[in-house]
């Protein structure tokens, strides 16, 4: 199946236990961890919340912190190698400005997400994503 | 792969905007013109038609057609009742409020994102709006002076109330992993409850009180802002009184910078010019005060005297209390809950401390600003001339202190319309938590343009319709909120007698009076 192997694998993660669960079928897509990275949007602060009037919180911090997060919860994991990337903004334009800086041969997310109204209105995360995925997208379900 | 379809995404929004406002505004400019009249018969229609059945649905009241509304008895019952459970906590942790907001308490370690007196800040500028203004003449204008000493009451209640929700809201937050904190109701509510053993009924209440806010927003800290900073503006400003519609766009143009255009600056401009224009206000109410000092004791008499005896108020006493008890509550919003999402960004691992720290609002909102209001229209008499009858709201504000100072309605045209403006900018941020909470951060969007739209129609409509709106749906949020609190305030008096008790043995030091390490110079 080397023909089917990825050199670099992109994994949006929101947090939820789902998202983690797209990075063990990642990896067997590719030989070394290091091909794998995740990725977390984070949505822009609100001018009125406290943090950003008072501005003791600015993005680059936010990313900080995520990253951090990330890292620990991935050696929790038993991951050692995965890179992590966080961005600001809209999560599926991220996820595919990601993937094309990144020349990603894949992108692994899970399907599930927003419900009811919001999911008629503009669709999930994932479905977008893969409508305008530069690379395939592999949807878990 | 092209960027340019995605990159569209935001943009959409305002593509949106601008097409219903192209087809909205010249409606509205030509049925001005027809009828030569401030707004337009359709919009108030359909406004009409949805306050009459909220009215049904939550403003019904009890015993007979001069009763108390019963969503203003249960606020007052809120009031009342966390004044009496935590021990009058509104007199006795008063001196330590002011201590922690001058930050005898911080520490750095905690976490949090904002100090004590920034976290106060940050409420304040949602609940100080141009309801300190207007809404003070609104209640004297409909429940005689004697409304003003309600309100005073209703501020006194509020500080408990306040202090409940906000250390609920303290307790129950949650450090997301990027730092930023969640907080206020439908936290308390849901993980609250759940602690207690109400897990389903807690989601239940936490979902209820974030639809009953996401719609709120669009009326008290919304429309009704645009009203009255309208009514501020025009007063002075007389090319305005046949372009409502202008003003309106004006306005949530600025308001949409911030809010979608993410232009930080407007929002922190207007968030420092907020705090002068408050500060001016309070030295022309005094000045006012000065000059008028000898009437001081018979102003005060003729707000106490008609308190108890009002003359002319359908309802008499009980109207007049009705009357106060609302417009306080719409300007400090305690038992609304939503300065406790403000709150839950303190740095401090002490949520009693919050709570106290929040309890200065209702006294800084209410109980002195709106006092000071109250104090300049009821001393100049304006209120009670009869060639005045149709003032009402700002304008009513303004003729007041005109006669003293006579360029006045041009600083309250300022102060009304940033307070306006920094004050939507934080409902919108009240608005848009609960909206994520329902649909998810993806769709806020569509709420911001909601919001706009809302602000913008408050502008063009009358300001009783924009009132009755605005009071039902924002009184409709403490029904979930004083719902929880009740249940919740075993554990706020738990919290608060441990924390009363290590404050009292000195167990718990200001951060000043630690025993720090030596610093080597």
């Amino acid at each position: 199946m080397s023909w089917l192997k990825k050199n670099s694998v992109l994994i949006p993660i929101d947090f939820s236990e789902l998202a983690y669960e797209a990075i063990a079928p990642a990896k067997e897509f590719v030989d070394t961890e290091t091909a794998l990275t995740l990725i977390h949007v984070l949505t822009p602060l609100h001018p009125a919340d406290p943090a950003a009037m008072w501005n003791t919180l600015d993005n680059e911090q936010r990313k900080e912190k995520v990253r951090e997060f990330l890292a620990e919860k991935l050696v929790e994991m038993g991951y050692q190698n995965v890179k992590i990337k966080v961005a600001i903004g809209d999560p599926s334009t991220e996820i595919i400005d990601c993937a094309e800086e990144m020349n990603a041969d894949l992108i692994v997310m899970p399907s599930h997400g927003r419900k009811g109204v919001s999911r008629f209105l503009l669709g999930s995360v994932a479905e977008r994503v893969v409508r305008l995925s530069p690379c395939p997208v592999l949807i878990l379900k | 792969m092209k960027k340019i379809p995605l990159r569209a995404n935001n943009s959409y929004i305002y593509a949106v905007l601008i097409a219903i406002i192209i087809t909205v505004v010249p409606r509205i400019a030509s049925a001005q013109a027809e009828s030569g009249s401030v707004g337009t018969g359709g919009v108030e229609a359909i406004f009409q038609n949805i306050i009459d059945v909220l009215n049904v649905l939550i403003y019904f009241k009890i015993g007979g057609e001069n009763g108390i509304p019963f969503i203003v008895l249960w606020l007052i019952a809120g009031g009342i009742f966390f004044t009496l459970r935590m021990g009058f906590i509104n007199i006795r942790g008063f001196k330590h409020a002011i201590d922690v907001v001058r930050g005898k308490f911080d520490d750095d370690e905690d976490e949090g994102d904002v100090s004590h007196f920034q976290a106060l800040a940050a409420a304040l500028s949602g609940t100080v709006g141009i309801g300190n203004i207007a809404g003070v003449a609104i209640a004297i204008r409909m429940g005689g002076p004697g409304a003003a000493f309600w309100m005073t009451v209703a501020g006194f209640f509020g500080m408990s109330s306040k202090f409940a929700e906000c250390t609920l809201g303290q307790k129950f937050r949650i450090i997301k992993p990027d730092g930023t904190v969640g907080g206020g109701p439908m936290y308390y509510l849901s993980r609250g409850l759940s602690s207690i053993g109400m897990s389903k009924f807690g989601k239940g209440l936490g979902v209820l009180y974030a639809i009953s806010c996401a719609i709120a927003t669009m009326g008290a800290g919304n429309m009704f802002q645009a009203n009255q900073a309208y009514a501020a503006v025009s007063n002075v400003l007389p090319f305005f009184e046949n372009f409502a519609w202008l003003f309106g766009i004006i306005l949530i143009a600025i308001v949409g910078l911030v809010i979608i255009g993410g232009i930080e600056r407007i929002g922190s401009v207007a968030g420092i010019l907020v705090p002068v224009m408050a500060v001016i206000y309070t030295i022309a109410c005094v000045w006012v005060m000065l000059v008028k000092f000898t009437s001081i004791p018979a102003a005060i008499g003729t707000i106490v005297t008609s308190a108890f005896n009002p003359q002319a108020i359908a309802g008499g006493a009980i109207g007049s209390i009705i009357i106060g008890f609302q417009r306080a509550v719409f300007s400090n919003e305690a038992g609304i809950g939503s300065a406790a999402i403000a709150h839950s960004a303190a740095r401090t691992d002490e949520p009693v401390r919050e709570g106290i720290v929040a309890l200065l609002e209702p006294f800084i909102d209410t109980m002195f600003i709106c006092n000071l209001t109250a104090m300049v229209i009821v001393l100049t008499g304006v209120y009670a001339d009869p060639n005045s009858i149709d003032l009402d709201g700002a304008q009513l504000s303004a003729a007041s202190f005109e006669t003293i100072i006579g360029w006045f309605p041009v600083v309250i045209a300022v102060a009304g319309f940033l307070f306006a403006i920094s004050t939507m900018i934080s409902w919108s941020y009240y608005g848009q938590l609960a909206w994520a909470y329902l649909f998810g951060d993806r769709t806020v969007n569509i709420y911001k343009v909601l919001f706009l739209l809302c602000g913008f129609i408050g502008t063009i409509i009358n300001l009783d319709l924009v009132l009755e709106f605005s009071d039902i749906v924002l009184l409709a949020m403490s029904l979930p909120n004083l719902l929880g609190c009740f249940l919740l305030s075993g554990v706020v008096a738990k919290e608060l007698n441990n924390y009363m008790t290590r404050l009292q043995t000195g167990e718990m030091l200001a951060e000043n009076e630690k025993v720090r390490e030596p610093v080597l110079k």
